[in-house]
Formats: structure tokens, C-alpha cells, sequence
């Protein structure tokens, strides 16, 4: 039970990504605050099983790119539970619209869901992890912080701009001896569906890109996070690490291997 | 080369980089638009210094956060000079605000002009291009969208947010004949010049510290010098100029080799 006592924060635990993270920590057995959209109802099964192990659970709804609402949530979280010791941010809103055509608030949804609620998270559970002098905070990106989607361009810009956050925020954290990582994961089965371009031939055969023809699952992901949540991870700070079998390194593709 | 006859739209041009920027143009026969915002001194100087040599340059003023002001400074463009040829998205903010200082206000003042003003200035330009089937987007960004900066996580967020508007617009734009690029200069001597709100990167203890080491200038800079906006500015005719046409969705790291120190 490598996170035995420790408080994990997870900001999406509604989504597959999140789901797989909650499962990954029970084992762990990290007791758990969890931002669900849904107010807990997509996470009936994970919560019972918490219950089960006897982890606590702090299940919230909440708006989290507001500063005072985060860091009165955390503050009553500390209370119960006491301060987070993992931070993940797995919150992934994906809006399809073209530089062309797309219209501000659609832009502005994005970068906020994406990239300002990862920075008002940060500089809340930052504070806290200060006081301990330790702490991990982990960023789920995507491979689209580097790699254009043609789909959805404010998707990978705020993709883009949580790369950068996670190399600041290791550097001004990393004095206080908190780790710092960003996960650029991808692609699952769905994502051709999900960043579906006209512009791009990305995702065509997709799974036979990756050289070893077996896509990632949310599994990989929560294994991955759950290894850099833990001590051993200690010397791993500012780094984006690709999760995705090699996919991006594609470049022939009559190499494939396919079945 | 050539750019000579091009129109030109160079936001932030009053001061530093885009002044350099709208010159250098304006001196190769380019038609320059010089934007800025709240105060008109530096355009007119900018103007003044192309009217000397004979350039062609009008003055534009919006808050490039605010697409219908975008929208009309693109038009005025439009109308004196018929089209855009070239948009150098220059324009930005840097608050120089410490990680905690930041907050929810900053965060958006900061995205809204670096950012989402990048996004917009493109797009208002876009129907002007498109009907040319040609143009020239140029992004200037920093080597803060891959090294962070330790004095402004905000303005380092904004400029690895630019770095993939640059990659996705290059995709989408190419099929119209547009290139989009993306300069990042390091330390570029802009003379006094800085945002009024923003605040000194070194604490006075740490600058008076620092003006004691006696550090050479090459510890930091291979060259032995920091860029001008000069340097800048030849890379933007250069990837500007008709014979430049297959580069595009590329950043240009422009810093003297500091960043390999």
C-alpha cells in the first residue's frame, strides 16, 4: 500500500481517465478528495469499493477555477482528512472548432477547463504542500501538446500552455520538495473518433501507428500515475513524459505491423 | 528578396520588438500597419522613423483583446492599404507576477492578450489572405514557451499556448497558401521601454548583487552580446519574403545560443 494514508486530489473523477485513477488508488490505498461533474452518481462503483477498504472519500462539486472556492474546499478536506499529498489533474474538455470558425466563449471554455483550473489548483494545493515541504502534483495532457490535432486547436493550446505550468511550477515548488510532472497520454481506442480532422491523417489506422499495434489503456495511465505519486519517483521533476507505445515516432507506414 | 509592395500588420509596434519589426519592413518597401494600444507616442516614433526614409506606414490603434476592436484596426488596414499580406502577432503582456501572486484576474488579463489576442488578430485577417490565396503569419513568441521563465508562470503558460496555435494553424492554413511561424527570441535589448504594470524581475538586493558579480556577458551569451530588434527583425523579412514559401508550422529559437548555456 504504497499511498497508505496519503490524500489524493483528482480533479475529473467522473471521466474513464478518472474512474481508472480512483481504482488505481484504492489499491494504493490513498484516501481521496474527488471533483465529480456528476456529484458522485458516475462513481457509485469506486466509491463503495472505497468504503469497503475503509478509505474516506470527500466527493465535490465545484467550480475549479475559482481560487477562494478551491482553497475553502481544501481547507475543510484538511480538516477530515488532512492535506493532499498527490494532486492530479485529469479535467479534458475537448471542443471541436476550426482557428476559422471557432467563437470565444468556446475558446475561453477550453483553456479554462483545461489550463486555468490547472493553475488555480496548483497555487492552492501548492500552499499546502509548502507547509509539508513535499508533495507530487501530476498534469494528464495529451500528445496534442505537441502534436497538432487539426480538430480542435484550443484543445492542444491549453494543452500547450499546462506543458508549461508544470515546468514552472517545478521549478518554484521543487525548492519546497514537491515533484512536478506532466503525462502526455494517448491515444486510447476512440480518440480517431474524438479528434476526427479533415486536416490531419493522424489517427488514420491509428492503432497499427503505434509500432507494437496495441493501444494504451486508462490502465497504463493510472499505473504511470500512480508511480510518479510515489517515493520512488523522487529525482522525476519537470519532465513530460509521453505515454503513448511510441504512436507520435510513427513515420512509415508500410512498416506497420498489422495482423 | 522579396517583400517589397507587401502589406504588413504588426501589433505592438510602438515599442521594442514590433518597432524594430515594423522599420526593418518598411525600409524593404513593405507597406506597414503599426499598431498600439493605450498610448500613441511610440507608434508616431515608429512612424516618424519610416517617414524619414520614405516608407509607406499608417498607424492603428485596439485592444487586442477585444475581437470587435480587432476586427475594425484589421478593416482600417484593409481599407487604406487593400489587404494584408503579412500579420506579425507581436503584442503581449508580461506582468512579471510571482507564482502566487497570480490569480484568477491575471491569469485572464495575460491569456486574452497573448493568447486568445494571437488567435483573433489570425482570424481577422484570415478572409483578407484567403482571398490572395497567400500570406504570412509570424507568432512572436519567446524561449519561454519551452524553458520556463521563473519570473512569470502566466506568461510562460501563454506562450507554449501560442506554440500550438502555430502548429494547428499551419494545418489549417496551408491549404490558402499561408504560412504560420513562430519566432522565439531570447533576451533582446529594448532599450528602457516596458509595460508600466510590470514589475522588475530582480528584487533591487538581487540586481545590485548581480551588478557586482563579475561575470562576463559570455557566461549567458555565447555571441558575447544579447539580440536587438534588429536581429528579430531579419528573421521576420526573411520568413516573410515570397522565396520563403515551405517553412511553416516551425519555431525558431532566436537567442544566440543562450538557451544551449
Amino acid at each position: 500500500m504504497i499511498l497508505q494514508n496519503k490524500v489524493v486530489f483528482l480533479t475529473d473523477a467522473d471521466n474513464e481517465t478518472g474512474r481508472a485513477i480512483v481504482r488505481k488508488m484504492i489499491e494504493a490505498g490513498a484516501h481521496m478528495i474527488l471533483n465529480s461533474p456528476s456529484g458522485g452518481r458516475s462513481l457509485s462503483n469506486e466509491l463503495s469499493r472505497m468504503s469497503e477498504a475503509g478509505l474516506q472519500a470527500i466527493v465535490v462539486q465545484i467550480d475549479l477555477c475559482k481560487s477562494a472556492v478551491v482553497a475553502e474546499m481544501l481547507q475543510l478536506a484538511e480538516q477530515k482528512i488532512g492535506a493532499v499529498d498527490v494532486f492530479i489533474h485529469n479535467s479534458k474538455f475537448i471542443h471541436r472548432a476550426s482557428i476559422e470558425a471557432c467563437e470565444e466563449d468556446d475558446f475561453m471554455s477550453s483553456l479554462s477547463d483545461n489550463a486555468k483550473s490547472a493553475f488555480i489548483c496548483t497555487q492552492a494545493v501548492g500552499k499546502q504542500m509548502m507547509q509539508k515541504q513535499t508533495g507530487k502534483i501530476i498534469y494528464v495532457s495529451s500528445i496534442h501538446a505537441e502534436k497538432p490535432t487539426g480538430s480542435a486547436f484550443a484543445f492542444s493550446a491549453s494543452k500547450g500552455a499546462v506543458k508549461m505550468l508544470s515546468k514552472e511550477a517545478a521549478l518554484v515548488l521543487g525548492r519546497f520538495g514537491i515533484s512536478v510532472n506532466t503525462i502526455e497520454f494517448g491515444p486510447v481506442e476512440g480518440d480517431n473518433e474524438l479528434f476526427q480532422s479533415s486536416l490531419s491523417t493522424l489517427y488514420n489506422d491509428y492503432e497499427y501507428k503505434v509500432p507494437n499495434a496495441i493501444l494504451g489503456t486508462h490502465e497504463d495511465l493510472a499505473e504511470l500515475i500512480l508511480f510518479l505519486s510515489s517515493d520512488d519517483a523522487r529525482y522525476i521533476n519537470g519532465a513530460d513524459i509521453r505515454l503513448d507505445g511510441g504512436f507520435l515516432l510513427h513515420y512509415m507506414n508500410f512498416k506497420m505491423k498489422r495482423p | 528578396m522579396s517583400i517589397k509592395g507587401k502589406i504588413a500588420l504588426v501589433t505592438g509596434a510602438g515599442t521594442g520588438i514590433g518597432k524594430g519589426v515594423a522599420i526593418e519592413l518598411a525600409r524593404r518597401g513593405v507597406k506597414v500597419a503599426i499598431h498600439y494600444n493605450q498610448s500613441d507616442a511610440g507608434a508616431l516614433h515608429t512612424k516618424q522613423q519610416i517617414d524619414e526614409f520614405g516608407g509607406e506606414a499608417m498607424i492603428v490603434q485596439a485592444n487586442v483583446s477585444n475581437k470587435p476592436e480587432i476586427e475594425r484596426m484589421v478593416s482600417e488596414v484593409n481599407e487604406f492599404f487593400g489587404g494584408i499580406d503579412i500579420l506579425v502577432n507581436n503584442a503581449a503582456l508580461q506582468l512579471n507576477y510571482g507564482f502566487f501572486e497570480h490569480d484568477e484576474h491575471s491569469f485572464d488579463r495575460m491569456m486574452s492578450i497573448n493568447l486568445k489576442g494571437y488567435w483573433q488578430c489570425m482570424q481577422a485577417a484570415l478572409p483578407y489572405m484567403k482571398q490572395k490565396q497567400s500570406g504570412r503569419i509570424i507568432n512572436m513568441s519567446s524561449v519561454h514557451s519551452k524553458r520556463p521563465t521563473d519570473f512569470d508562470v502566466v506568461y510562460a503558460m501563454t506562450k507554449g499556448g501560442i506554440r500550438m496555435l502555430g502548429r494547428e494553424a499551419a494545418i489549417e492554413l496551408a491549404p490558402f497558401g499561408i504560412t504560420v511561424n513562430t519566432i522565439e527570441p531570447g533576451h533582446i535589448d529594448v532599450g528602457k521601454q516596458s509595460a508600466r504594470e510590470s514589475k522588475p524581475i530582480m528584487s533591487p538586493e538581487d540586481l545590485e548583487k548581480s551588478k557586482k558579480s563579475k561575470s562576463s556577458i559570455h557566461e549567458k551569451f555565447p555571441l558575447g552580446r544579447v539580440g536587438t530588434p534588429f536581429d528579430v527583425a531579419q528573421l521576420v523579412c526573411f520568413i516573410a519574403s515570397d522565396e520563403n514559401e515551405f517553412m511553416t508550422g516551425t519555431s525558431i529559437r532566436l537567442d544566440g545560443a543562450s538557451m544551449l548555456l
